[in-house]
Protein backbone atom coordinates (compact mmCIF):
# COMPACT_ATOMS: atom_id res chain seq x y z
CA UNK A 1 0.00 0.00 0.00
CA UNK A 2 1.94 2.58 -0.99
CA UNK A 3 1.58 6.37 -0.14
CA UNK A 4 0.38 8.95 -2.36
CA UNK A 5 -1.12 6.81 -4.43
CA UNK A 6 -4.65 8.21 -5.75
CA UNK A 7 -8.11 6.79 -5.08
CA UNK A 8 -11.75 8.03 -5.90
CA UNK A 9 -14.16 7.62 -3.05
CA UNK A 10 -16.69 5.04 -3.76
CA UNK A 11 -19.70 7.24 -2.96
CA UNK A 12 -18.88 10.60 -3.84
CA UNK A 13 -16.51 10.42 -6.21
CA UNK A 14 -13.67 12.54 -4.87
CA UNK A 15 -10.14 12.17 -5.33
CA UNK A 16 -8.23 11.35 -2.47
CA UNK A 17 -4.32 10.98 -1.89
CA UNK A 18 -3.82 8.20 -0.02
CA UNK A 19 -1.78 8.94 3.19
CA UNK A 20 0.71 7.09 5.29
CA UNK A 21 -1.35 5.57 7.16
CA UNK A 22 -0.43 3.89 10.99
CA UNK A 23 -1.86 0.39 12.02
CA UNK A 24 -5.66 0.11 13.04
CA UNK A 25 -6.33 3.71 11.48
CA UNK A 26 -9.04 4.10 8.97
CA UNK A 27 -9.38 6.54 5.88
CA UNK A 28 -12.32 9.02 5.71
CA UNK A 29 -13.38 10.68 2.96
CA UNK A 30 -13.30 14.19 3.36
CA UNK A 31 -15.99 14.58 1.38
CA UNK A 32 -18.96 12.92 2.11
CA UNK A 33 -17.06 11.12 5.98
CA UNK A 34 -17.89 7.73 4.53
CA UNK A 35 -15.06 5.03 5.36
CA UNK A 36 -12.86 3.72 2.46
CA UNK A 37 -10.64 1.09 4.31
CA UNK A 38 -9.06 0.33 7.30
CA UNK A 39 -5.10 -0.54 7.99
CA UNK A 40 -4.54 -3.86 9.68
CA UNK A 41 -1.84 -5.06 11.47
CA UNK A 42 0.11 -7.91 9.73
CA UNK A 43 -3.09 -8.76 7.72
CA UNK A 44 -0.99 -11.55 5.55
CA UNK A 45 -0.40 -13.49 8.90
CA UNK A 46 -3.83 -12.46 10.60
CA UNK A 47 -6.01 -13.42 7.52
CA UNK A 48 -4.39 -16.50 6.28
CA UNK A 49 -4.65 -17.51 10.35
CA UNK A 50 -8.19 -16.46 11.20
CA UNK A 51 -9.17 -18.23 7.69
CA UNK A 52 -7.69 -21.31 8.22
CA UNK A 53 -9.49 -21.08 11.75
CA UNK A 54 -12.57 -20.54 10.22
CA UNK A 55 -12.40 -23.68 8.20
CA UNK A 56 -11.65 -25.77 11.26
CA UNK A 57 -14.64 -24.52 12.80
CA UNK A 58 -16.79 -25.25 10.20
CA UNK A 59 -15.59 -28.72 10.00
CA UNK A 60 -16.25 -28.97 13.54
CA UNK A 61 -19.99 -27.63 12.99
CA UNK A 62 -20.45 -30.26 10.67
CA UNK A 63 -19.56 -33.40 12.29
CA UNK A 64 -21.48 -32.89 15.75
CA UNK A 65 -25.37 -32.53 16.16
CA UNK A 66 -26.75 -28.96 15.48
CA UNK A 67 -30.02 -28.55 17.84
CA UNK A 68 -32.24 -31.59 19.05
CA UNK A 69 -36.07 -31.13 20.14
CA UNK A 70 -37.40 -32.98 22.25
CA UNK A 71 -41.31 -33.27 22.25
CA UNK A 72 -43.68 -36.05 24.24
CA UNK A 73 -40.52 -38.36 24.58
CA UNK A 74 -39.46 -38.21 21.31
CA UNK A 75 -36.14 -36.57 20.42
CA UNK A 76 -35.65 -35.33 16.74
CA UNK A 77 -31.66 -34.19 16.59
CA UNK A 78 -30.48 -32.26 13.55
CA UNK A 79 -27.28 -31.99 11.65
CA UNK A 80 -26.51 -28.60 10.24
CA UNK A 81 -26.85 -29.53 6.97
CA UNK A 82 -30.18 -31.17 7.34
CA UNK A 83 -31.28 -27.36 7.65
CA UNK A 84 -30.85 -27.30 4.02
CA UNK A 85 -31.87 -31.24 2.90
CA UNK A 86 -34.65 -31.61 4.55
CA UNK A 87 -36.38 -28.42 1.97
CA UNK A 88 -34.69 -30.83 -0.65
CA UNK A 89 -36.51 -33.53 0.04
CA UNK A 90 -39.96 -31.97 0.54
CA UNK A 91 -39.19 -30.85 -3.24
CA UNK A 92 -38.23 -27.54 -2.72
CA UNK A 93 -35.13 -27.42 -4.31
CA UNK A 94 -34.21 -23.55 -5.58
CA UNK A 95 -34.91 -23.00 -1.72
CA UNK A 96 -33.05 -25.68 -0.67
CA UNK A 97 -30.10 -24.81 -2.93
CA UNK A 98 -29.91 -21.22 -1.64
CA UNK A 99 -29.92 -21.76 1.76
CA UNK A 100 -27.26 -24.13 1.26
CA UNK A 101 -25.30 -22.04 -0.66
CA UNK A 102 -25.81 -18.95 1.48
CA UNK A 103 -24.78 -20.20 4.88
CA UNK A 104 -22.37 -23.42 3.93
CA UNK A 105 -21.18 -23.24 0.37
CA UNK A 106 -19.86 -19.74 -0.48
CA UNK A 107 -18.50 -18.91 2.59
CA UNK A 108 -16.40 -22.16 2.11
CA UNK A 109 -15.46 -21.24 -1.16
CA UNK A 110 -14.51 -17.47 -0.23
CA UNK A 111 -11.96 -18.94 2.51
CA UNK A 112 -10.34 -21.58 0.46
CA UNK A 113 -10.10 -18.86 -2.73
CA UNK A 114 -8.26 -16.56 -0.23
CA UNK A 115 -6.07 -19.39 1.33
CA UNK A 116 -4.80 -20.41 -2.25
CA UNK A 117 -4.31 -16.59 -2.94
CA UNK A 118 -2.44 -16.04 0.34
CA UNK A 119 -0.62 -18.96 0.82
CA UNK A 120 1.94 -18.94 -1.78
CA UNK A 121 2.63 -15.35 -1.21
CA UNK A 122 3.54 -16.10 1.99
CA UNK A 123 5.48 -18.61 0.76
CA UNK A 124 7.15 -16.10 -1.47
CA UNK A 125 5.97 -18.26 -4.73
CA UNK A 126 3.62 -17.06 -7.14
CA UNK A 127 -0.15 -17.56 -6.74
CA UNK A 128 -1.99 -19.07 -9.21
CA UNK A 129 -4.47 -17.21 -11.02
CA UNK A 130 -4.81 -14.15 -8.75
CA UNK A 131 -6.51 -11.52 -10.07
CA UNK A 132 -9.33 -14.74 -11.63
CA UNK A 133 -9.78 -15.92 -8.01
CA UNK A 134 -9.87 -12.16 -6.67
CA UNK A 135 -12.98 -11.01 -8.77
CA UNK A 136 -14.47 -14.48 -7.48
CA UNK A 137 -14.14 -13.32 -3.82
CA UNK A 138 -15.99 -10.27 -4.19
CA UNK A 139 -18.97 -12.20 -6.15
CA UNK A 140 -19.04 -14.76 -3.27
CA UNK A 141 -18.65 -12.47 -0.45
CA UNK A 142 -21.51 -10.63 -1.61
CA UNK A 143 -23.78 -13.87 -1.01
CA UNK A 144 -22.19 -14.64 2.76
CA UNK A 145 -25.08 -14.74 4.79
CA UNK A 146 -23.61 -16.86 7.93
CA UNK A 147 -24.26 -13.74 10.53
CA UNK A 148 -28.06 -13.85 8.87
CA UNK A 149 -28.55 -17.63 9.37
CA UNK A 150 -27.17 -17.47 12.78
CA UNK A 151 -30.10 -14.88 13.57
CA UNK A 152 -32.57 -17.08 12.15
CA UNK A 153 -31.69 -19.96 14.54
CA UNK A 154 -32.36 -17.59 17.30
CA UNK A 155 -35.46 -16.55 16.31
CA UNK A 156 -36.30 -20.03 15.08
CA UNK A 157 -35.69 -21.42 18.80
CA UNK A 158 -37.93 -18.79 20.48
CA UNK A 159 -40.81 -20.08 17.83
CA UNK A 160 -40.49 -23.66 18.94
CA UNK A 161 -39.38 -23.04 22.86
CA UNK A 162 -42.92 -23.52 24.32
CA UNK A 163 -43.52 -26.30 22.22
CA UNK A 164 -40.90 -28.56 23.04
CA UNK A 165 -37.49 -28.73 25.07
CA UNK A 166 -34.84 -27.49 22.88
CA UNK A 167 -31.02 -29.16 23.09
CA UNK A 168 -28.32 -26.75 22.02
CA UNK A 169 -25.58 -29.02 20.17
CA UNK A 170 -21.69 -28.67 20.06
CA UNK A 171 -22.17 -27.64 15.92
CA UNK A 172 -23.83 -24.65 17.17
CA UNK A 173 -21.07 -23.55 19.16
CA UNK A 174 -18.72 -24.10 16.20
CA UNK A 175 -20.73 -22.49 13.78
CA UNK A 176 -20.89 -19.19 16.29
CA UNK A 177 -17.16 -19.66 16.14
CA UNK A 178 -16.61 -20.01 12.69
CA UNK A 179 -19.14 -17.09 11.71
CA UNK A 180 -16.37 -14.76 14.42
CA UNK A 181 -13.71 -16.04 12.65
CA UNK A 182 -15.28 -15.56 9.15
CA UNK A 183 -15.79 -11.82 10.09
CA UNK A 184 -12.75 -11.06 11.66
CA UNK A 185 -11.30 -12.83 7.86
CA UNK A 186 -13.36 -10.51 5.70
CA UNK A 187 -12.60 -7.23 7.89
CA UNK A 188 -8.63 -7.74 7.03
CA UNK A 189 -8.60 -9.06 3.87
CA UNK A 190 -11.26 -6.22 2.70
CA UNK A 191 -11.10 -5.03 -1.34
CA UNK A 192 -8.11 -2.48 -0.79
CA UNK A 193 -6.17 -5.25 1.04
CA UNK A 194 -7.15 -7.65 -0.96
CA UNK A 195 -6.43 -6.58 -4.40
CA UNK A 196 -3.16 -4.64 -2.85
CA UNK A 197 -1.87 -8.26 -2.65
CA UNK A 198 -2.59 -9.58 -6.23
CA UNK A 199 -0.90 -6.72 -7.58
CA UNK A 200 2.09 -6.89 -5.59
CA UNK A 201 1.70 -11.13 -6.70
CA UNK A 202 1.15 -10.09 -9.94
CA UNK A 203 4.93 -8.64 -10.50
CA UNK B 1 2.96 -2.95 -32.89
CA UNK B 2 2.56 -3.28 -29.56
CA UNK B 3 4.73 -0.19 -29.13
CA UNK B 4 2.13 2.33 -31.32
CA UNK B 5 -0.74 0.59 -29.49
CA UNK B 6 0.96 1.43 -26.01
CA UNK B 7 1.55 5.04 -27.49
CA UNK B 8 -1.90 5.76 -28.93
CA UNK B 9 -3.21 4.49 -25.18
CA UNK B 10 -0.30 7.23 -23.65
CA UNK B 11 -2.12 9.92 -25.89
CA UNK B 12 -5.51 8.72 -25.20
CA UNK B 13 -4.47 8.87 -21.60
CA UNK B 14 -2.86 12.72 -21.99
CA UNK B 15 -6.09 14.26 -23.91
CA UNK B 16 -7.95 12.49 -21.34
CA UNK B 17 -6.10 13.81 -18.20
CA UNK B 18 -5.84 17.66 -19.68
CA UNK B 19 -9.24 17.91 -20.57
CA UNK B 20 -11.71 17.78 -17.80
CA UNK B 21 -15.07 16.61 -18.91
CA UNK B 22 -17.64 19.45 -17.44
CA UNK B 23 -20.30 16.96 -16.81
CA UNK B 24 -18.70 16.65 -13.70
CA UNK B 25 -18.46 18.47 -10.88
CA UNK B 26 -14.98 19.82 -9.64
CA UNK B 27 -12.88 17.58 -7.62
CA UNK B 28 -14.07 14.59 -8.41
CA UNK B 29 -12.43 11.65 -10.30
CA UNK B 30 -14.59 11.77 -13.35
CA UNK B 31 -13.99 15.44 -13.79
CA UNK B 32 -10.11 14.49 -14.98
CA UNK B 33 -11.46 11.43 -16.95
CA UNK B 34 -9.99 9.08 -14.08
CA UNK B 35 -12.78 6.00 -13.21
CA UNK B 36 -12.89 4.08 -10.13
CA UNK B 37 -12.81 0.40 -11.17
CA UNK B 38 -15.75 -1.52 -9.89
CA UNK B 39 -14.12 -4.43 -9.06
CA UNK B 40 -11.21 -3.43 -7.56
CA UNK B 41 -11.39 0.39 -7.06
CA UNK B 42 -7.94 1.02 -8.80
CA UNK B 43 -8.12 4.43 -10.30
CA UNK B 44 -7.07 4.90 -14.23
CA UNK B 45 -8.31 6.67 -17.37
CA UNK B 46 -11.61 5.76 -18.23
CA UNK B 47 -9.90 5.83 -22.03
CA UNK B 48 -7.82 2.84 -21.41
CA UNK B 49 -11.42 1.31 -21.45
CA UNK B 50 -10.18 -1.91 -19.09
CA UNK B 51 -8.80 -1.89 -15.54
CA UNK B 52 -5.09 -2.52 -15.87
CA UNK B 53 -5.39 -4.61 -12.21
CA UNK B 54 -8.25 -6.97 -12.48
CA UNK B 55 -9.60 -6.44 -16.39
CA UNK B 56 -12.98 -5.61 -15.82
CA UNK B 57 -14.37 -2.58 -18.35
CA UNK B 58 -14.31 0.25 -17.08
CA UNK B 59 -17.34 3.25 -16.57
CA UNK B 60 -17.19 6.37 -14.93
CA UNK B 61 -20.95 5.59 -13.53
CA UNK B 62 -22.23 2.05 -14.07
CA UNK B 63 -23.57 1.97 -16.96
CA UNK B 64 -27.99 1.88 -17.17
CA UNK B 65 -27.26 2.26 -13.40
CA UNK B 66 -30.74 3.43 -12.94
CA UNK B 67 -32.96 1.65 -15.65
CA UNK B 68 -31.80 -1.10 -14.09
CA UNK B 69 -32.22 -0.85 -10.60
CA UNK B 70 -35.79 0.84 -11.03
CA UNK B 71 -36.34 -2.78 -13.58
CA UNK B 72 -34.93 -5.41 -10.28
CA UNK B 73 -37.05 -3.31 -8.04
CA UNK B 74 -40.62 -3.52 -10.08
CA UNK B 75 -39.73 -7.10 -10.67
CA UNK B 76 -39.48 -7.39 -6.74
CA UNK B 77 -42.92 -6.08 -6.38
CA UNK B 78 -44.24 -8.24 -8.44
CA UNK B 79 -42.78 -11.31 -6.59
CA UNK B 80 -43.61 -9.72 -3.02
CA UNK B 81 -47.38 -10.00 -3.78
CA UNK B 82 -47.20 -13.73 -3.64
CA UNK B 83 -44.36 -13.37 -1.01
CA UNK B 84 -47.75 -11.93 1.16
CA UNK B 85 -50.67 -13.72 -0.18
CA UNK B 86 -49.44 -17.35 -0.04
CA UNK B 87 -48.73 -19.14 3.07
CA UNK B 88 -45.05 -19.37 4.53
CA UNK B 89 -45.48 -22.55 5.82
CA UNK B 90 -48.15 -24.99 6.84
CA UNK B 91 -47.83 -26.54 10.10
CA UNK B 92 -49.73 -29.91 10.86
CA UNK B 93 -50.09 -30.82 14.19
CA UNK B 94 -52.18 -34.11 15.12
CA UNK B 95 -53.40 -34.31 11.95
CA UNK B 96 -54.67 -30.77 12.09
CA UNK B 97 -52.57 -28.20 9.02
CA UNK B 98 -52.61 -25.06 9.59
CA UNK B 99 -51.03 -22.23 7.10
CA UNK B 100 -49.72 -19.27 8.42
CA UNK B 101 -48.39 -16.21 5.74
CA UNK B 102 -45.74 -13.58 7.40
CA UNK B 103 -48.68 -11.39 8.52
CA UNK B 104 -50.62 -14.20 10.59
CA UNK B 105 -47.33 -15.30 11.80
CA UNK B 106 -46.86 -11.76 13.43
CA UNK B 107 -50.55 -11.54 14.40
CA UNK B 108 -49.81 -15.06 16.02
CA UNK B 109 -47.14 -13.92 18.51
CA UNK B 110 -48.94 -10.43 19.21
CA UNK B 111 -52.15 -12.74 20.57
CA UNK B 112 -49.76 -14.86 22.36
CA UNK B 113 -48.00 -11.90 24.05
CA UNK B 114 -44.32 -12.69 22.77
CA UNK B 115 -44.27 -9.05 21.59
CA UNK B 116 -40.15 -9.03 21.19
CA UNK B 117 -40.32 -12.03 18.49
CA UNK B 118 -43.41 -10.09 17.26
CA UNK B 119 -41.47 -7.04 16.54
CA UNK B 120 -38.14 -8.84 15.02
CA UNK B 121 -40.54 -10.89 12.91
CA UNK B 122 -42.18 -7.62 11.46
CA UNK B 123 -39.45 -5.73 11.29
CA UNK B 124 -37.07 -8.06 9.27
CA UNK B 125 -39.81 -9.66 6.73
CA UNK B 126 -42.77 -6.66 6.16
CA UNK B 127 -40.88 -3.49 7.46
CA UNK B 128 -37.34 -4.22 5.94
CA UNK B 129 -38.25 -5.67 2.78
CA UNK B 130 -40.94 -2.97 1.87
CA UNK B 131 -38.52 -0.05 3.29
CA UNK B 132 -35.83 -1.12 1.00
CA UNK B 133 -38.08 -0.88 -2.07
CA UNK B 134 -39.38 2.52 -0.73
CA UNK B 135 -35.97 4.01 -0.77
CA UNK B 136 -34.53 2.27 -3.36
CA UNK B 137 -37.08 4.17 -6.04
CA UNK B 138 -37.08 7.28 -3.82
CA UNK B 139 -33.39 7.32 -4.28
CA UNK B 140 -33.01 6.93 -8.04
CA UNK B 141 -36.20 10.24 -7.92
CA UNK B 142 -33.44 11.76 -5.41
CA UNK B 143 -30.94 11.45 -8.69
CA UNK B 144 -32.92 13.33 -11.39
CA UNK B 145 -35.03 15.95 -8.62
CA UNK B 146 -33.77 18.55 -6.04
CA UNK B 147 -34.83 16.65 -2.38
CA UNK B 148 -35.23 17.58 0.81
CA UNK B 149 -32.47 15.29 2.48
CA UNK B 150 -28.73 16.82 1.55
CA UNK B 151 -26.62 14.54 -0.39
CA UNK B 152 -24.81 13.16 2.28
CA UNK B 153 -27.93 11.84 3.93
CA UNK B 154 -29.00 10.48 0.89
CA UNK B 155 -25.42 8.77 0.80
CA UNK B 156 -25.99 7.22 4.39
CA UNK B 157 -29.71 6.00 3.37
CA UNK B 158 -28.34 4.00 0.68
CA UNK B 159 -25.45 2.51 2.38
CA UNK B 160 -27.67 1.88 5.38
CA UNK B 161 -30.01 -0.20 3.13
CA UNK B 162 -27.24 -2.12 0.89
CA UNK B 163 -26.09 -3.13 4.61
CA UNK B 164 -29.60 -4.28 5.78
CA UNK B 165 -29.89 -6.26 2.35
CA UNK B 166 -29.20 -9.73 3.72
CA UNK B 167 -31.04 -8.90 6.99
CA UNK B 168 -34.25 -10.38 5.33
CA UNK B 169 -33.27 -13.80 4.61
CA UNK B 170 -33.75 -14.23 8.44
CA UNK B 171 -37.29 -15.52 7.89
CA UNK B 172 -35.97 -17.77 5.33
CA UNK B 173 -33.33 -19.47 7.56
CA UNK B 174 -36.01 -19.66 10.37
CA UNK B 175 -38.12 -21.49 7.75
CA UNK B 176 -35.11 -23.81 6.91
CA UNK B 177 -34.50 -24.86 10.72
CA UNK B 178 -37.86 -24.87 11.93
CA UNK B 179 -38.64 -27.51 8.73
CA UNK B 180 -35.79 -29.90 9.23
CA UNK B 181 -36.24 -29.67 13.05
CA UNK B 182 -39.92 -29.57 13.76
CA UNK B 183 -40.38 -33.54 12.37
CA UNK B 184 -41.23 -35.69 14.97
CA UNK B 185 -43.77 -38.12 13.49
CA UNK B 186 -47.28 -38.22 13.78
CA UNK B 187 -47.48 -35.73 16.44
CA UNK B 188 -45.86 -32.35 14.29
CA UNK B 189 -44.43 -31.74 11.09
CA UNK B 190 -43.88 -28.41 9.32
CA UNK B 191 -43.27 -27.64 5.39
CA UNK B 192 -42.31 -24.83 3.60
CA UNK B 193 -44.93 -22.85 1.39
CA UNK B 194 -45.03 -21.10 -2.19
CA UNK B 195 -44.51 -17.81 -0.21
CA UNK B 196 -40.90 -18.87 0.77
CA UNK B 197 -39.65 -18.93 -2.42
CA UNK B 198 -41.31 -15.47 -3.50
CA UNK B 199 -40.12 -14.01 -0.61
CA UNK B 200 -36.68 -15.21 -1.02
CA UNK B 201 -36.74 -13.85 -4.55
CA UNK B 202 -37.87 -10.34 -2.97
CA UNK B 203 -34.97 -9.89 -0.89
CA UNK B 204 -32.18 -11.44 -3.59
CA UNK B 205 -33.78 -9.26 -6.14
CA UNK B 206 -33.59 -5.72 -4.07
CA UNK B 207 -29.94 -6.97 -3.16
CA UNK B 208 -29.07 -6.82 -6.31
CA UNK B 209 -31.33 -3.36 -6.85
CA UNK B 210 -29.29 -1.82 -4.42
CA UNK B 211 -26.16 -3.07 -5.78
CA UNK B 212 -27.07 -1.52 -9.46
CA UNK B 213 -27.58 1.96 -8.15
CA UNK B 214 -24.74 4.44 -8.30
CA UNK B 215 -24.87 6.93 -5.17
CA UNK B 216 -22.18 8.99 -7.08
CA UNK B 217 -24.77 9.68 -9.51
CA UNK B 218 -26.43 12.47 -6.76
CA UNK B 219 -22.79 14.00 -5.98
CA UNK B 220 -23.28 15.08 -10.09
CA UNK B 221 -25.77 17.09 -9.63
CA UNK B 222 -24.20 20.42 -8.59
CA UNK B 223 -25.78 21.49 -5.33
Amino acid sequence: MQANSQIACFDCDLLINVPEMAENHSLICPGCHSKQFTKYKDPLNYSISFASSAIIMLFLANSFPFLSFEAQGQIRTITLIQASQEMYTLGFVVLASLVYAFMLLLPILYLVSLLILLVPIKLDRKPFMPVFIGRLMGFFLTWVMVEVFIVGVLVALIKVIDLADIIIGFSFWAYIGFVIFFTLTANIANRHQLWDWIEHARH
Amino acid sequence: MQDTEERSLDSQRVSAESMPNRDFPEGSAAHKGLACCNICHLLSPVAMQRCPRCNASLHLRYPHSIQRTLALIFTAILFYIPANLYPIMTTTMLGDETSSTILSGVVLFVEHGSYFVAFVIFTASILIPLAKIIIILWLCYATSKQSRLSRAELTRLYRATEFIGKWSMIDIFVVAILVALVQVSSIMAIEPGTAAQAFAGVVMLTMLAAHQFDVRLMWDKQQ
